[in-house]
């Protein structure tokens, strides 16, 4: 009796696998001396990994995607040097309704580390982990729906960087060494959430930080060596300065004015905390 | 140990028997042969633009699903091949080139872009496509080869598929009833054991919404139907309020997730407390009648009611291939369903989920309880008590 209501199981078990429709599907073009990219990924839905990818490799993906309801995205434009990545919603418009089967998919994208990269990437409900240390970015924008991504840089960005665009809508994101992506210019734009954005990394140049964020957590991990300003405008929003004193109209590090590298934080934000923690 | 080999050889009949089928499907690789063009006006397929994988695949599969073994199509500005296909060291190739159902070895030259279907691409050492790359079905595997193009990589393929499925032949009666009557078996395997686990942790209200069924049939039905017709203007209204209050919206995902989680137990309790209603009546129709019954509990109610529900779907599950009287069968099975979870939906609605008895017909009416017998004939010689009050106590009322 017990192994006949086993063998049912089983049966129920190995139907639904079968109904499963998940296809894998790959893309990659070689270097051909190019020495610049405009990249722009989309992602509706599943877990992203983004990383440097091999010198002789222009970009290649690799994903597993639900067929019945995406498709994937592919497209170079030789003439533009730019490039589409990612999965589509395969219908157009309508209510959509995220489920497991499509939060399953799994994508891995890289770039070479040779060319000078400008990267849009639009998430929308994502598990996303982004290892951008290593390339040589010039500018990034990132864009996030419903969420959860750590944006890494590992290593020191191998070249200047212009801007760093961060939106997000209800989001909990990470953002982690952006000391390191040697960028003039981070800016947050957030919801609902939880955003932690660490300055840690290799330090080669004064940064200037804008966040705008509506309701949620903000942690600004920073390090002790930079020196720091802060100025607020909260409305509700709660703020330890964490060792930080009094400058003018806003906040500032002890150390800011013998500090050779200064990195200023101008920060909206109406319901909330904003906390301040410090990194070696 | 008996139990556990046979669980083995069960698991492995499962795993095997697919696999089996599988390998049977695997057809030997076509000898190698070109594609001839078809004649004007026949199927073309363009291989200019191979940003759009799925697309063409389903172009693919409009002209080759149906083409059987010897398909005819034209490739505008390139070439078709079946089978296995190599350009040579020394062969320069101008145009397109589409392999179906073999892998194209590239040692020399293809100035276009390269298709195949249910194959591998290997660029070999020193070799050249100057275009894109796509395989249906297949790899592409670079050697050392340069590749001017992008390359993409579908690794399974539905191009003849649907010609498989138009092969295979229709299932026999026999097949459909018992796939059917598994059907009926898993549904009702389903039902009986959410009943086991309602009866083992909410008894009473289960018990409460089966005889608001029981007592209250008619009202239980259309409030059941006018709840069915509110569902969606009342999510509406959730939604369209909580959104208004602004400090709402932060709750609307759990709204939406409450509001549809109690329209499954709702639904879903109705239709077991329907079950355990039928079940109850029948079973204490036959003790009447001096049938001696085990255990007339809850637990049985509810498989009685079940399999009555379920009779009517196995029914349709053993006769539904009669033509015309399948299908009346199916609607009659439909209907019956239908009116029975409206009733049980109703009655969880009437009862708030059980709590509430006031159509459960428990409520003893106030003269019933009265203790005037007590009153009226007082004992010889023993002076009447007085009554304590004129209210009789009641429940619930």
């Amino acid at each position: 009796m017990r192994a006949l209501f086993l063998a049912l199981a089983l049966g129920c078990w190995a139907d639904g696998a079968q109904a499963q429709s998940m296809r894998p599907f790959g893309t990659f073009r070689q270097l051909h001396g190019e020495t610049r990219l405009s990249a722009r990924v989309e992602y509706a839905a599943g877990a992203l990994h983004l990383a440097p990818g091999r010198p002789t490799d222009l970009y290649r993906m690799n994903v597993s995607y639900d067929e019945d309801r995406f498709v994937p995205v592919s497209g170079f434009d030789a003439a533009r040097a730019e490039v589409v990545l990612g999965v589509r919603p395969a219908g157009e418009g309508g209510l959509r309704v995220v489920s497991r089967q499509q939060l399953r998919q799994v994508a891995s994208v890289a770039f070479s580390p040779r060319v000078d990269l400008t990267l849009d990437v639009a998430l929308g409900a994502v598990d996303a982990d982004l290892e951008l240390g290593g390339l040589r970015l010039s500018s990034l924008s990132l864009e996030t729906g419903a969420s959860r991504a750590v944006v890494r840089f590992s290593q020191p960005n191998r070249t200047r960087c212009r801007t760093a665009e961060f939106s997000a809508g209800a989001a909990d994101l990470s953002v982690l060494g952006l000391g390191n992506a040697r960028c003039d210019r981070i800016a947050f734009e957030g919801g609902v959430g939880k955003v932690t954005l660490d300055f840690g990394g290799v330090w080669s140049s004064s940064s200037r930080v804008g966040v705008r964020m509506a309701v949620g957590e903000l942690t600004l991990r920073i390090p002790r060596r930079v020196g720091v300003s802060i100025t607020l405008d909260r409305f509700l929003a709660t703020f330890d300065p964490a060792g930080l004193v009094r400058r003018g109209g806003g906040f500032a590090s002890a150390n800011y004015d013998r500090a050779e590298r200064h990195l200023d934080i101008e920060v909206a934000t109406a319901v909330g905390g904003v906390r301040v923690e410090w990194s070696e | 140990m008996r139990a556990f080999s046979v669980t083995l050889g069960l698991l492995a009949l499962v795993t095997a028997v697919p696999a089996a089928a599988h390998a049977e499907t695997q057809e030997p690789r076509p000898k190698p042969q070109a594609i001839s063009p078809a004649a004007s006006g026949g199927p073309t397929v363009e291989l200019d633009d191979l940003a759009r994988p799925t697309l063409l695949e389903r172009e693919l599969q409009a002209v080759l699903g149906r083409a059987g073994n010897a398909p005819r199509v034209t490739v505008p500005g390139g070439r078709a091949r079946l089978g296995d296909f190599t350009v040579g060291s020394s062969e320069n190739i101008s145009g397109h080139l589409l392999v179906v159902r073999g892998d194209a070895n590239i040692y020399g030259r293809l100035l276009g872009n390269l298709v195949t279907v249910e194959g591998d691409v290997v660029v070999h050492p020193g070799a050249l496509v100057s275009g894109d790359i796509l395989t249906l079905g297949g790899d592409v595997r670079d050697m050392g080869g340069e590749i001017g193009g992008e390359v993409r990589t579908l690794r399974s393929t539905s191009v003849f598929a649907s010609a498989a499925r138009a092969a295979e032949p229709p299932p026999s009666a026999l097949e459909t009833v018992f796939r059917r009557g598994m059907g009926v078996l898993g549904v009702f395997l389903t039902l009986g054991a959410l009943g086991f686990g309602l009866v083992m942790f909410g008894r009473p209200n289960l018990e409460v919404v089966s005889d608001t069924v029981s007592h209250s049939f008619g009202r239980a039905f259309v409030t059941g139907l006018l709840g069915q017709i509110l569902l969606l203007p009342t999510f509406g209204m959730l939604i369209v309020g909580l959104i208004l209050s602004v400090a709402g919206i932060l709750l609307l995902p759990f709204a939406v997730v409450v509001y549809a989680l109690l329209v499954i137990v709702g639904v879903l309790g109705g239709f077991l407390a329907v079950a355990h209603a039928m079940g109850e009546t029948y079973t204490r129709r036959r003790m009447a009648l001096g049938a001696m019954i085990g255990s007339p509990n809850s637990y049985r109610y509810l498989l009685v009611g079940l399999g009555a529900m379920g009779a009517l779907w196995l029914a349709w599950a053993v006769f539904g291939w009669v033509p015309v009287a399948g299908n009346m069968i199916r609607a009659a099975a439909f209907l019956v369903t239908w009116l029975l979870g409206t009733a049980g939906f109703g009655a969880a609605l009437l009862s708030r989920a059980g709590i509430r008895e006031n159509f459960a017909g428990r409520l003893i009416p106030p003269e019933a309880l009265t203790d005037e017998y007590l009153w009226a004939t007082p004992q010889y010689g023993v002076p009447a008590a007085r009554r304590p009050g004129t209210r009789t106590p009641t429940r619930g009322l």
